[in-house]
This record gives C-alpha cells, structure tokens and sequence, in this order.
C-alpha cells in the first residue's frame, strides 16, 4: 500500500486502530464453541492411525472422557517430546514393539493387568515376551502389525519380479524406485536381499549393504517417509516402493485397484506396534481401559482400517469385514508371518554404523 | 507543570527516550541470546552424560564418512545461490514494470495481486507443487498434448523442483522490497538525467539500478537467509535425493536425539548466514529518511 | 529501447501464471470427485468443504493461527516502535552494535530459534503452549518491525517532536500524538508482514505446542496421512478469505482517498 495513500486517508488510520482493538478484544475474549472437554481427558501420545473418530468415539462416548492425540513418526521423536515434557502430561503411549524396553528402562511405563487382555487371541509370533514383558510384568500389548517388503503398481511391474528380492536393484526399473526413508527396515531388506538375516546383522555386513544402497540410489527417483512414498506410488513418480508393504497401498485400493503389495521368496521384515499405559498418568484405570478397547475386537477393526495407514489388527479375532480382509491378505498370513522376520533394533553402535551409510546413501 | 532550566530546555518527567530500547533489548536477550548460548554450549558436547565437553560434534562435521555433512553445506549453498540468483532475475523486471510502466492507479492493486498467494499455506503451495510436476500432473499433460514428450514426465523429487518452490515463494518477496525502493526513487533524477540527454538505457543503468541496489540487496539477503534455513521446501520438492544443511539437523534430531550434533551443525549454519550478513551488511546498514 | 508495452504485459502474464498455477490447481482439486488430488479431475463435488466444516481440528488451529498472529504481531510492532524511537532519538554510543543485536535473529533460521526456546523452556519447566509459539514468533518478527519503523523515524519527524515538545507534551505524549501518526504507515506494514509470517509459521509452532496447535501444524499433520483434497478445501478457503480481506481494505482505502480529494 503506497504511502501517500495511506497518509491522505486520516479515516483509514481511526478505522485500522478501532479494527485491530476489536479484533484483539474479540479474539482474547471469544471463542467459536469450548473445544476442551469439561470433564476428563486422556492425553495420548501415538501413530497417527489412532486419530480416526471411527476409533475414539465409541471409547469417549462410553466413558465420557475426551482423548487428545499427538501424533509423532519415530521413537526418537517421541523420547524427546517425552524429554520435554513434564510428568503426568500423557497417559497412554503407542510404541514400537522393538523400543519398548528402551521405554521400560527410562521408567516410563506402567505395568499393565494380564487379565481382561485377549493373549490368547493374540497370534503367537506377535506375542513376543521378551519384548513386551520385564521380570515377569506385562508393559506393553501388541495391537498392530505389518511388513516392510514390497509395495508395487502391478499394472506397472511384472509381479513376478516382486516376488525376488533382486528387484531392489534390477536396472530394468531405473527411475521407477521410491525408498521408504526409515533406514532401520529398509535396510534390513536390503540385508535379506543379499542373504544376511536381521538378527545376523553386524558392522561386518555393513560394506556389502552399503553398496547395494548405492546401487539402489541410481535407479531411485524418490526417498521418503510414507506420505512421499505413498503419493510416489499414486501419481507415477514411481512403480515400487522398498520396504513398502499393506501400510502404503491397503488404504488406496478403492481409488486405484492396482495398488498391492508382497512378500519376496526371501522374506521380508515385519514390523509390529504395541500400546502401554505411562506411569506417571493422573488416569491410570481409564487409560487401561482404553487399552484393553484398542486390542479388543471392536478397536482393532477400527485400527486395522485407519485412514492413516491400514495394517493387520494383531487380535486374530479383530471385527473385520471380507472385503478388509481381502486387501489385508487375511488367509495368507500365517504364511507371511512364518516367512518374515520381526524387525530387530541395532545396539547404539551399530546403530552409529548404520546411521553413517544412510547418510552417505542420501547424499550420493 | 514543567520546570525549566537555566539555558531554556525542558526537564522531561518521563524521560522516554532513555528506557524505550530496554523492552525489546530485554526480551531478544532473553528470549533469543540465552537459548542460543545454551546450544552453543550444548554443541560441545555428547548425549552420553560420561563425555565431557568436546570437539567430537565439529569433528565429526568435517570427518564423517562420505563427507556428507559438508556436501550438506555445499548442497544448501548451492541450491540458496540458484535460487537468489533466478528468483531476482525474475522479480526485478516484474517490480520495474509495476514501477515504471503500469499506470499509477493500477500499481497497488497488481502488486496486490501478485502477492496474493503468500496467503496460502506453505506447506500446501509446496505439496501444490508436487502435484502439479508430477507424472499425472498440469505440466506433463500439458507437454503430452504439446507433443513436446511421448510418456509423462515427471519433474518433481529433484533440486530443480526445489528450486523452483523457493523461486515461486521469493519471486513475490523480492518483487515487494524491489518495487518498494524503486517507487521511492526521486522522479527528478531521472528526469534530469533524460533532460540532459541520457538515452533510456543509460538512465537506467547509471539512475535507476544503482539506486535500487539496496532494495535488491535486502532482498537478496532476506532470500539467502530464508532459503538455507528451511527445512519444508528440500523435504516436499527434493524427493531426499540429496540432503540439504536443515534436513542435516532434523534427521539428528529425529530417531537418534542427537541434540548436540543438532546444535553443531546449527552453529554452522549460523556462521554461514553471519558470514552472509557481513557481506550484505553495507546495503542493510538502516538509512533514516 | 523502452520495453514495449506488449512485452511488458507478456512478461507480466508470463510471471502471474507461474505464481498462480499451483493456486488455481489447488482451488480446482479442492473439487474433486475423488480420494486423490491429481489429475483426472474426476467430477465436481462439495464433500470436502463439508469435511472440512465438520473438522474440529482443522478449526481450532485456523483460531490459534489467528490468535498468535495478531497477538505475537501487536507485541512485536510495539517492541519495535520504541526500540527504534529509543535509538533513534537518542543515539548511544553502542547505537551500531545495538542495531545488529536487535537485527541478530532474523541471521537464524527458524528451526534454530525453536530448538533454542525447545531447550530454554523445558530446562526451567515452562510448558509447551501457544504462549511459547507466540514469544517465538515475537523473536522473529522483532527484528523486521524495529527495522521497518527505524527506518521511516527522520530528521523531519524529530523536528516536529520537538515542536510538540516546546508545546508542552511529554515524551509519551509526543510519541503517541505526533510520532506514532506519523509513522502509520510503517507500522500498519510491521504489523502486517509479522502477521503474515506468523500466520504460516510451521517449524516454532510445531515444536513448541502439545495440543492446542496452529493451522499449520494441523496441516503437517493432515499432510501425513496422506494427499487428500480436504487439505486442497482448506488452502482455497484460507486463500478465498485472504483475497476478500484485501479487497475490503482496498475499498476502504480507495473510499477514504477519494472523501479527502
């Protein structure tokens, strides 16, 4: 706005003044509707699948309570939001099943009841004690699961190379990659791609792999998070997705029929998520029961299907519809389960290691 | 009422002048220079309570394998150099024909509307990008049509598409500052110098842009600052195909929380933009009217 | 050789369709017929308007957005007012080192002003709020609001103070009756360029707030699951309203011109 305008208009000037004094007042005063519940709040800190109002509502209208979500992608991110918080600021957390002794070991778990938990419901190869139970004392439930494989365009590829795990540096798809940035499973398929099993991983194996990485980054067109890679996948940028699974394309499948995803014959890694209460929660009962809601049948239909991202309820008794069931590749689980290996964290060393050739792989 | 003095001045009873900087001296000392002295500190030294202060983080900025973290400051600087560079060559002649050649009635009324879209978010102009420099997007099927390319192109997860969301964001902003400076440019100077025979070129050249440099230059700045410290635009546009400085300290913020490598690697960035201010600093030493 | 006016209008066209093309691709595939926000554009619809009304979130950050906008605005601009009166009416010694002091944060990105104030109020127990994303936003927008006022305060607006002064007012009186006035002008653009920045600030926000957040964080979050033209419904809205507040100023201002000749 020129100067001079402004200056020659001395209505203006009273009117601006009046305008901004009103509006202050208005905005410091009035609010549209009270958007904090009066009465109780479970505050939850989780994957963004939890935010559908298909799963919280029937929890909130049953117990009368509000639930605030915040939303995070890494453990890392997490653990410094945990940091920076003050106790008693969250009651219920949703972790992955391979960090939650790292939790368990700051403290900031609570050890949940065995009772009213469908163990029994639960498939064997999630249950995992040793990763969800600390001298005897269950802290976290496992609620989800899924896989970091292969997510693909069949219409694009020829389905039979998804089920080789030398498609991840076949030149016949250069330009049509996209890797899921998350280099923890990604590069443990890389690993399974030349034979080396998660659980065998050491800093030995880390040249080969890195190599391959490299390879890889010259038939790449995209490196990202899910949603990069999820629209990578949608508007054609590229064809596969490594380390992409039923999280990825499960959720698309209406809108684009030729979205799917696969195991290779060599396997592929699965990934799982669990649900715990904190132990410095000001609601501990009430936040239990939310937990035992999530891993009942009602919750994990809900879960399975979020819109966020779709994946397999780890109850095997989840509510779902055939048509769920379908996209999810229900029946061939058992055999999926069999086939993959539960992702495996590195030892802060490793971890290093790892952590150093991805940086690399990003930056060639 | 007031009393005077011997040689006629007033005694002010609030002397306003003395304390009016304290409030903002106050407030960026606080709220600004201490955090930021506490990651200074902090970059000295490991998560691991153990070590003791060190050089590790800086070391590591150098020495990290695959050089990645200097090839992270070259990636941003590079990218922040193309980026100032096409985004003023766009701009200015935009800000000169507003200027200069549009009638002055229309003037606002078009910078206003050049300006518009600042108002959309950022975050969803960048994914906009995205969309449209897809293979299923407006500018491939454009070309398809054209006959210019025979399968759809996609042009985005690259730096050209980085650059090119930056360009979008400070084509505007430098077309407001340049434009700013040059409708404060003395009519009269160029007048005279067309009274006494300079052709329109020269007017220009010897008038008119030397006289506009500090509006460029402050833009220019405000481009190099803004550019290299953003994290959204490289992470939307880029595809990660490489990794630029901000995306650096985020991925140690991220699983890791390596908050004093972050806060390294922070310094550095800041030492560059200092670098940078020194440079510019002749053209934003404030002038009063 | 004056540029023809056909080039410049060419030039001009040329630059407006570049600046608009993702807008109006934004406005058209708010429309969609469909899950997905990309080409083919499927069918004219109202749902995601629909979805987006019924949004609590989405609402609740385009409050807080405005709050800390206007609020962390009007704090700034006044900060900067009186250091730049401050400065400029009484010259220090430091008056250099001062001014690069005051001009300091606008040197660091914002990601780092967050992860200072992250660090900083943890450290003393000072909760995540819009409290703390509105300081933030103050040390940013601190330095542009001094700069832009500092350098509209003259010569000729000092002699008029002190018109005022030998008339009697007091300091606050003349700042405020004579100086401020004058000065509009520069304070209408502090505050609104502080305003603007502010407004679709992602990076302090997003670290600095738990659950009450600003509408670019509520989009961050929209932004992760996925591409949905409900985000695409809510970029055109805020777009939508942008333009009609700035027409209406325009009128206003046009009006006002015309009254006073």
């Amino acid at each position: 706005m020129s100067r001079s305008a402004i200056q020659a208009s001395g209505l203006s000037r009273r009117h601006f003044l009046g305008a901004t004094v009103a509006t202050t007042a208005m905005l410091a005063v009035g609010r549209p509707g009270p958007s904090f519940a009066a009465g109780r709040e479970l505050n939850a800190l989780m994957w963004c699948d939890h935010t559908d109002a298909k799963l919280l509502e029937p929890f909130e209208k049953r117990f009368d309570v509000k639930i605030n979500v915040k939303e995070y992608q890494e453990t890392g991110a997490a653990l410094a939001i945990l940091e920076q918080s003050q106790p008693g600021d969250w009651d219920v957390f949703v972790v992955d099943s391979v960090d939650v002794m790292r939790v368990v070991a700051r403290g900031l778990l609570m050890h949940l009841p065995d009772a009213g938990m469908p163990w029994r419901d639960i498939f064997p190869d999630l249950r995992q004690p040793k990763l969800h139970y600390k001298d005897g004392k269950l802290y976290a439930v496992p609620e989800k699961f899924g896989y970091n494989a292969f997510a693909f365009n069949n219409k694009k590829v020829d389905p039979g190379d998804m089920r080789r795990a030398d498609v991840m540096w076949n030149p016949k798809y250069k330009g049509r990659i996209a890797v899921y940035d998350y280099y923890i499973p990604t590069m443990e398929m890389v690993a399974l791609g030349i034979g080396i099993k998660p659980r065998e991983m050491s800093t030995a194996h880390l040249p080969a792999i890195r190599e391959k990485l490299l390879e890889i980054k010259k038939l790449a067109s995209v490196i990202g998070d899910v949603p990069t890679v999820q629209n990578a996948l949608v508007t054609g940028a590229a064809d596969i997705i490594i380390a992409g699974g039923e999280f990825v394309t499960a959720g698309l499948v209406a809108e684009d029929p030729n979205l799917d995803w696969t195991l290779p014959k060599e396997g592929g890694i699965r990934w799982q998520q669990a649900i715990g209460v904190f132990a410095a929660s000001k609601r501990k009962n009430l936040a239990t029961e939310f937990v035992k809601y999530v891993v009942g049948p009602e919750g994990q239909a809900a879960l399975a299907t979020a819109s966020c991202y779709w994946a397999m309820p780890a109850n095997s008794k989840a509510a779902l519809d055939e048509g769920v069931k379908k996209r999810l590749r229900w029946d061939e689980q058992p055999a999926f389960i069999a086939n993959s290996y539960p992702y495996f964290i590195p030892d802060p060393t490793l971890d290093k290691e790892m952590l150093a050739v991805w940086q690399e792989f990003l930056q060639a | 009422m007031r009393a005077r003095r011997g040689d006629g001045a007033a005694v002010r009873p609030l002397d306003l002048r003395r304390w009016a900087l304290w409030p903002a001296l106050a407030f960026t000392a606080v709220f600004f220079v201490m955090p930021l002295a506490g990651m200074l500190a902090l970059s000295f030294t490991r998560p691991d309570p153990a070590v003791g202060a060190t050089l590790e983080n800086y070391r590591s900025f150098f020495e990290q394998a695959g050089g990645v973290y200097l090839k992270a400051l070259w990636n941003s600087l590079a990218v922040t150099f193309w980026t100032t560079l096409v985004s003023i060559a766009v701009a200015y002649p935009v800000a000169y024909i507003l200027a200069y050649r549009v009638p002055p009635r229309w003037q606002r009324l078009l910078l206003v509307l050049i300006v518009i879209p600042f108002w959309t978010s950022y975050l969803i102009r960048s994914y906009s990008w995205l969309l449209v420099l897809s293979e299923k997007g407006v500018i491939s099927n454009a070309l398809l049509a054209l006959g210019v390319v025979n399968e759809p192109i996609g042009l985005g997860n690259s730096r050209g598409a980085t650059i090119l969301g930056f360009v979008h964001f400070f084509t505007m902003l430098l077309t407001l500052t340049i434009y700013a400076n040059l409708v404060q440019i003395r009519e009269s100077y160029r007048r005279a110098a067309a009274d006494l025979g300079a052709s329109a070129p020269r007017v220009f050249l010897y008038i008119t842009l030397p006289l506009s440099l500090p509006g460029v230059a402050v833009g220019a700045f405000l481009t190099f600052v803004l550019a290299i410290g953003d994290y959204i635009t490289p992470q939307i546009l880029g595809g990660s195909k490489e990794m630029l400085l901000p995306q650096a300290i985020m991925l140690q913020v991220g699983r890791l929380a390596d908050f004093p490598m972050a806060s390294a690697l922070s310094m550095v960035l800041m030492l560059v933009v200092t670098a940078a201010f020194l440079v510019f600093a002749r053209w934003l030493r404030m002038e009063r009217v | 050789m004056r540029p023809g006016p056909w080039i410049c209008a060419f030039y001009l066209a040329a630059v407006a369709v570049f600046i608009f093309l993702p807008i109006v691709v934004l406005v058209e595939f708010s429309f969609q017929d469909g899950l997905i926000p990309v080409p083919p554009f499927k069918g004219f619809s109202l749902r995601w308007y629909a979805a987006l009304f019924a949004d609590r979130k989405l609402l609740d950050g385009l409050w807080n957005s405005l709050l800390v906008a206007v609020l962390s605005s009007l704090v700034a601009t006044a900060l900067g007012l009186l250091a730049a009166y401050g400065l400029a009416r009484r010259r220090p010694r430091f008056a250099g080192a001062i001014q690069y002091f005051l001009m300091a944060p606008i040197t660091v990105s914002y990601l780092i002003v967050g992860m200072g104030l992250l660090i900083g109020f943890n450290a003393l127990g000072f909760g995540k709020s819009l409290l703390a994303v509105g300081i933030g936003h103050v040390v940013i927008n601190l330095p542009l609001a001094f700069a832009i006022v500092y350098s509209q305060l003259g010569e000729h607006q000092a002699n008029i103070e002190r018109a005022a002064h030998d008339l009697g007012a007091s300091d606050l009186q003349a700042l405020l009756l004579v100086t401020v006035p004058m000065l509009w002008p520069a304070l209408l653009a502090a505050f609104f360029i502080s305003a603007t920045l502010s407004w679709d600030e992602f990076v302090i926000a997003f670290l600095l707030t738990r659950f009450d957040v600003t509408l670019p964080v509520v989009i961050w979050n929209m932004l992760r699951s996925g591409l949905s033209p409900k985000l695409n419904a809510v970029g055109t809205l805020v777009f939508g309203v942008s333009i009609m507040l700035v027409f209406a100023v325009e009128f206003l201002l046009s009006r006002a011109r015309r009254k006073n000749g």
